[in-house]
């Protein structure tokens, strides 16, 4: 179950996989809601699922990181030319760089905005920067472009899975789906 | 029957309390709110309490605070822009706010208590002032704290009166180094 064969990924790389995707499309959406919604106490209970949100995905990457470290992964089709694995390696590269930059640079704004935050209003998120108006303006900004730049690298990461599935006829995208044998 | 009448006279005159005024240097007014959870502090830069006080005498005594709202500051600069608003202390309709006590009393030792009138945001409740008295030299300090319903001054209205983002309650602390007036 924890194992990949060569050919196939385990249910534990699949639960990750998926569960963690779910987790990101959701914290995309809460991200831009939050930050549109005009003051009103559903703005501020919107940043708290937020960042709570965040911490947790901060959370399943290390865990995902851990066991992605120390695990073999399944090989790509022997027939995929050069540049394509190389896009495969560079993405993937730059998914996980995103997922830990991205709750790391939100944490940032949070703690130099000064305001107090518990995650899921029960553990109090300690603060990794001391309040200053321009350091969470400046973070914000950085973290708007990370956002930006992940949307870019999903778009390739689904663009490319639904190629293999539909142009190239591989099981790429196939032994990851939550119902293919592990 | 004379001397119970002397007494009783004494026991309701006001007593010479002696007048402090403060200095504030060494004050702090403080509140804290709460926001989804937390505590959220804040401060009114700008105060005045005078106290007439004897502290073996109390009850001849007052205590009258003077509070500019407009001075608050909550050190977050997104948040001090909002509480101006109506909906929170309404710099421009209430810009102050004032507490008169109508009766001093001793609670045990050091203890005290000013019972008055508060007024805030143009709402005037009866509340209590608990207060400890510490006097050094010619000087003299009170400190004390006290819980409020931010909904019965009508701060944070329309959607804000829900307590579930900002909480209901708000503590309030002081305290305020007296020089003999």
């Amino acid at each position: 179950m924890f194992r990949n064969d060569p050919d196939t990924w385990s249910a534990a790389a699949k639960l990750f996989h998926w569960g963690m995707a779910l987790l990101i499309f959701a914290q995309i959406a809460l991200g831009l809601l939050a930050v549109s919604w005009r003051l009103s106490p559903t703005k501020l209970d919107l940043f708290v699922w937020h960042k709570s949100t965040g911490m947790l995905i901060l959370a399943l990457l290390a865990l995902r990181l851990a066991w992605r470290l120390s695990h073999r992964v399944p090989a790509l089709p022997l027939e995929m030319p050069a540049w394509e694995r190389a896009g495969a390696r560079v993405s993937h590269f730059l998914l996980y760089t995103l997922m830990l930059a991205l709750p790391l640079t939100g944490w940032v704004i949070s703690s130099a905005s000064g305001v107090p935050f518990r995650i899921f209003w029960t553990i109090p998120l300690p603060a990794v920067a001391a309040p200053d108006k321009g350091l969470a303006d400046q973070f914000a900004t950085i973290h708007g472009w990370l956002v930006s730049l992940l949307a870019l690298v999903l778009v390739a990461h689904i663009g490319a899975a639904l190629r293999h599935h539909y142009v190239k006829k591989d099981t790429v995208l196939a032994r990851m789906l939550p119902w293919s044998p592990s | 029957m004379k001397i119970l009448l002397f007494c009783a006279f004494l026991a309701a005159s006001p007593v010479l309390a002696a007048d402090w005024k403060m200095d504030p240097a060494g004050s702090r007014l403080e509140f804290v709110a709460t926001f989804e959870k937390n505590p959220a502090p804040g401060v009114f830069r700008e105060f005045d309490a005078r106290l007439a006080f004897d502290p073996e005498k109390p009850a001849g005594g007052s205590l009258h605070v003077t509070v500019k709202v407009t001075s608050a500051d909550m050190s977050i600069p997104d948040v001090n822009k909002e509480i101006r608003n109506k909906d929170w202390f309404d710099y421009a309709g209430f810009p102050g706010a004032e507490f008169h006590s109508t009766e001093l009393r001793r609670v045990e030792g050091n203890r005290y208590a000013a019972r008055g009138t508060l007024s805030l945001k143009g709402v005037k409740q009866a509340v209590e002032v608990p207060f400890t008295w510490a006097s050094s030299g010619d000087g003299a300090t009170i400190e004390g704290e006290l819980t409020l319903r931010r909904g019965d001054f009508g701060i944070g209205l329309g959607e804000w009166k829900a307590t579930d983002t900002i909480g209901a309650e708000v503590k309030v602390k002081f305290k305020v180094k007296l020089k003999k007036a």
